[in-house]
C-alpha cells in the first residue's frame, strides 16, 4: 500500500494493467450508490409517512407542521424503516464479501455460501434453536439469551464449510464438481435435518420458521441489530487482512506459500470469518441466495480480481443491492410484502446460469 | 548457502526421493538433471518446504523446519513447472504478486516500477496490460519466472545470499528465450546469488550449470562439474540411451547446439 501512496495516480496510469485507480473509482461511486439506496429505502414503503420531514427535523431540527403525524413518521422511520436498512445493509455486505472470500478460498468463482449448504447448514443450527430453545437445549439458550441464535447459525455453517473444504480439496487443489455435488449434498442432509426438526415445532414456532424458507428483512428490531450487528462487523472488518493472502493464493496453495503466504492460518481465517458472516445473516434474514455470487461477479468484471479492492467494493455493493432488493420487496405487493429471497433468487438464478454459460469450458464437470 | 542432508520423500508410502545430499552454493547455478520419474521434482519441492521430508535442509544456515513462510520467502523464490490462475489477473497483476509477502530488496520508491522492470527483463516488455489466461504457454511460464524475479529482485539482501528455485524454467520456451532465461538465471548468480534449476536439456545444462547432480530412482547417482558428470556411460546408465558426449553427427546433418549463440 505504500509504494502506491508514493507513486501516486500519474504513475499508477502509466501502468499497463494496473486497475487499482479504475477501481478505487468504482468504489467511490459505489459509496454514492449506496448513499442513494439507503435514501431510496428511508423514503419508500407501504406507509407514506414522510421520512423528509424526519431527516428535515433531525438534521435542522425544523418540526412538521402537524406535531401528531411528525411522532408517527419518526417512529415508522427510526423504528421501522432504520433498522430494516442497517440490516439489510449487513446482511447484504456479509453475503457479498463472504462469497468472495469463498470464492478466493476454493479458488473458485462459483462458490457461494447459498449454492454450496453453507446457509443451509447455517439454518439447520438457527431451526434448532427455535424448536429446541425451550426444551432440549433450554440451558443453552438460558446461558446465551439472544446470542444463541447467532451461534448456532456460526456453528452450523463452520461445521458445513469445513466438511465441505475437506472433501473438495485434495493436495491443494480444490475439484469444482467435487465441490458443487459435495454441496449439494451437504445442504440436502442439512435440510432434511431442518425438516426433521420443523416436523417437531408446534404452530407459534413454525411461523417464526416461515421466513428462514424464504429469506426476509420483515423482523429487524434494533434488538436484532444488537445481537448480530457486532459478530458481522467484526468478521467483515477482518476480511480485508486476508486480501493479499487470497490474491496469492490464486496462484495455488503451493506458490501463495512460497510467497510467504501462511496458507493453513489464511485458509482457516477465512473459513472462519465466512462462517460468522454467513451465521449471524442467516440468524436474522433466513436464506437470502445469489448476492455472494452475483456481487462478487459482476465486480471483477468491472475492477479486477484483486480482493483488495474487490473485498470493499463487494460489501458496498452488496449492502446496496440487498436494500434495493428490499425495496421491490416491500412496494410490489403492497400493502403486503415478498420475502426478499425470492427477488433475489428471482434476479440471482438466471444470472448464475448465464455465468455457467460464459464459463463452460472452464469449469468443465 | 543451501544444504541438503540425506532427505528422503515419501509420497502416499512410496519413497519418492531417497537419501539425497545436495548444496547449493551462492554464485553458482546448481542444476538437477534425470530422467522422467526421478524424483527431481520431489525433490526440489522438499527443498521449498512444500513436502514433508526426512533429513536435514539449512537455508543459510538456519534449519528450514524452523522457518516461517514469510522468513523462508524472503531467502529464496520457486518457479513451479506450470502455474494456473483461478480469476482473470492482468500480467502486471501477476508479476507483482511476486511482491506481496517477500521483500524485493529495492528501495521503497522502486517497488511500484519493478513489475514493468521484471516484464522487460524476461522479454515481455508492454504485456502488462494483457490477460494471463490470454497469453501462450511459454508466455505464461516467462510471466512467472518475472514474479518470481520481482520476490528476490536483489541477489543479495542484508549480506546475505538469495536463491532462485525453478522447476524446468525452459521447458517451453524457444531457443532465444531459453538463452534469454539461462543468462538471467547465470547474472543473478554473478550479482552474488544462488540458482537451484531442474533442466532437461543436456547441452543447455554444460553451458550454464556450474555443479550438477543426477537423479535416478529417487537416488543421486552422480555430482561435480559438467565435464565430470556428463560422460557416455553415465548417461547410458541414468537415461538408458546410448548417446555419446562430443561426438558430432555424421555427414551433413545439421544441428544446432545453444553453445554457438554469439
Amino acid at each position: 500500500m505504500v509504494d502506491q501512496s508514493i507513486a501516486g495516480p500519474v504513475e499508477a496510469s502509466a501502468s499497463e494493467g494496473d486497475r487499482s485507480g479504475r477501481a478505487r473509482i468504482v468504489i467511490l461511486l459505489l459509496c454514492l450508490g449506496l448513499a442513494a439506496a439507503v435514501f431510496l429505502s428511508l423514503t419508500s414503503g407501504a406507509s407514506d409517512a414522510s421520512a423528509v420531514n424526519v431527516i428535515g427535523d433531525w438534521l435542522f431540527g425544523t418540526v412538521p407542521d402537524n406535531a401528531a403525524l411528525g411522532a408517527r413518521d419518526s417512529l415508522i422511520v427510526y423504528d421501522i424503516r432504520l433498522p430494516r436498512i442497517i440490516l439489510g445493509m449487513l446482511v447484504g455486505a456479509a453475503l457479498a464479501v463472504s462469497g468472495a472470500v469463498m470464492q478466493g478460498l476454493f479458488r473458485n468463482p462459483l462458490a457461494d455460501p447459498g449454492l454450496i449448504g453453507v446457509s443451509a447448514g447455517s439454518s439447520l443450527g438457527a431451526v434448532a434453536v427455535i424448536v429446541l430453545g425451550a426444551t432440549i437445549l433450554a440451558p443453552v439458550t438460558a446461558l446465551l439469551g439472544t446470542l444463541a441464535l447467532p451461534l448456532a447459525a456460526f456453528c452450523g455453517g463452520l461445521a458445513t464449510t469445513l466438511v465441505l473444504y475437506q472433501v473438495a480439496t485434495r493436495r491443494g487443489q480444490t475439484s469444482v464438481a467435487t465441490m458443487l455435488l459435495a454441496g449439494i449434498a451437504l445442504a440436502a442432509l442439512a435440510m432434511a435435518l431442518t425438516g426433521i426438526l420443523i416436523f417437531m415445532a408446534d404452530d407459534r414456532q413454525l411461523r417464526d420458521l416461515t421466513f428462514w424458507q424464504l429469506g426476509s428483512l420483515g423482523g429487524a428490531t434494533w434488538a436484532k441489530i444488537a445481537s448480530v450487528g457486532p459478530i458481522i462487523v467484526l468478521a467483515l472488518a477482518a476480511m480485508p487482512f486476508l486480501a493479499r493472502g487470497l490474491n496469492a493464493l490464486a496462484l495455488g496453495e503451493a506458490t501463495a506459500g512460497h510467497l510467504g503466504i501462511p496458507v493453513q492460518r489464511l485458509k482457516y481465517t477465512a473459513i472462519i470469518g465466512v462462517s460468522a458472516a454467513v451465521g449471524a445473516s442467516v440468524a436474522v434474514s433466513g436464506g437470502i441466495g445469489f448476492v455472494g455470487i452475483v456481487v462478487p461477479h459482476l465486480l471483477r468484471l468491472a475492477i479486477g480480481p484483486d480482493n483488495r479492492y474487490l473485498l470493499p467494493a463487494s460489501a458496498l455493493l452488496g449492502a446496496s443491492l440487498l436494500l434495493l432488493a428490499d425495496a421491490v420487496a416491500r412496494t410490489i405487493v403492497a400493502p403486503a410484502e415478498l420475502p426478499i429471497g425470492i427477488v433475489t433468487a428471482i434476479a440471482g438464478a438466471p444470472f448464475f446460469l448465464w455465468i455457467l454459460l460464459r464459463k463452460r469450458g472452464v469449469i468443465d464437470l | 548457502m543451501i544444504e541438503a542432508r540425506d532427505v528422503s520423500v515419501d509420497i502416499a508410502g512410496k519413497p519418492i526421493v531417497t537419501g539425497v545430499d545436495f548444496h547449493a552454493r551462492p554464485g553458482e547455478i546448481a542444476a538437477i538433471v534425470g530422467p522422467n520419474g526421478s524424483g527431481k521434482t520431489t525433490f526440489l519441492k522438499a527443498l521449498s518446504g512444500e513436502l514433508a521430508y526426512t533429513g536435514r535442509v539449512a537455508l543459510n544456515g538456519r534449519d528450514l523446519r524452523a522457518m516461517k513462510p514469510v522468513e523462508t520467502a524472503v531467502q529464496r523464490a520457486v518457479l513451479p513447472q506450470a502455474t494456473t490462475l483461478s480469476f482473470p489477473f492482468t500480467v502486471r497483476e501477476v508479476v507483482k504478486l511476486g511482491l506481496v509477502g517477500g521483500r524485493s530488496g529495492v528501495l521503497p520508491g522502486e517497488d511500484a516500477r519493478l513489475p514493468e522492470r521484471a516484464l522487460a527483463r524476461v522479454d515481455l516488455d508492454g504485456f502488462g496490460g494483457r490477460f494471463y489466461q490470454e497469453l501462450s504457454g511459454g508466455e505464461q511460464q516467462r510471466v512467472q519466472l518475472a514474479r518470481v524475479l520481482c520476490q528476490v529482485w536483489a541477489p543479495v539482501l542484508d549480506g546475505k545470499p538469495r536463491y532462485l528455485f525453478l522447476d524446468e524454467p525452459v521447458s517451453s520456451l524457444d531457443i532465444k528465450h531459453q538463452l534469454i532465461i539461462m543468462s538471467i538465471a547465470r547474472d543473478f548468480a554473478r550479482r552474488g546469488g544462488g540458482v537451484v534449476a531442474i533442466l532437461h536439456d543436456l547441452n543447455l545444462t554444460a553451458m550454464y550449470a556450474d555443479r550438477i547432480f543426477v537423479m535416478h530412482r529417487g537416488r543421486l547417482a552422480a555430482t561435480g562439474s559438467p565435464q565430470d558428470v556428463l560422460s557416455d556411460d553415465l548417461i547410458e546408465k541414468v537415461f538408458d540411451c546410448r548417446l555419446r558426449v562430443g561426438v558430432l553427427p555424421a555427414g551433413n546433418m545439421p544441428f544446432v547446439l545453444p553453445q554457438s549463440a554469439a
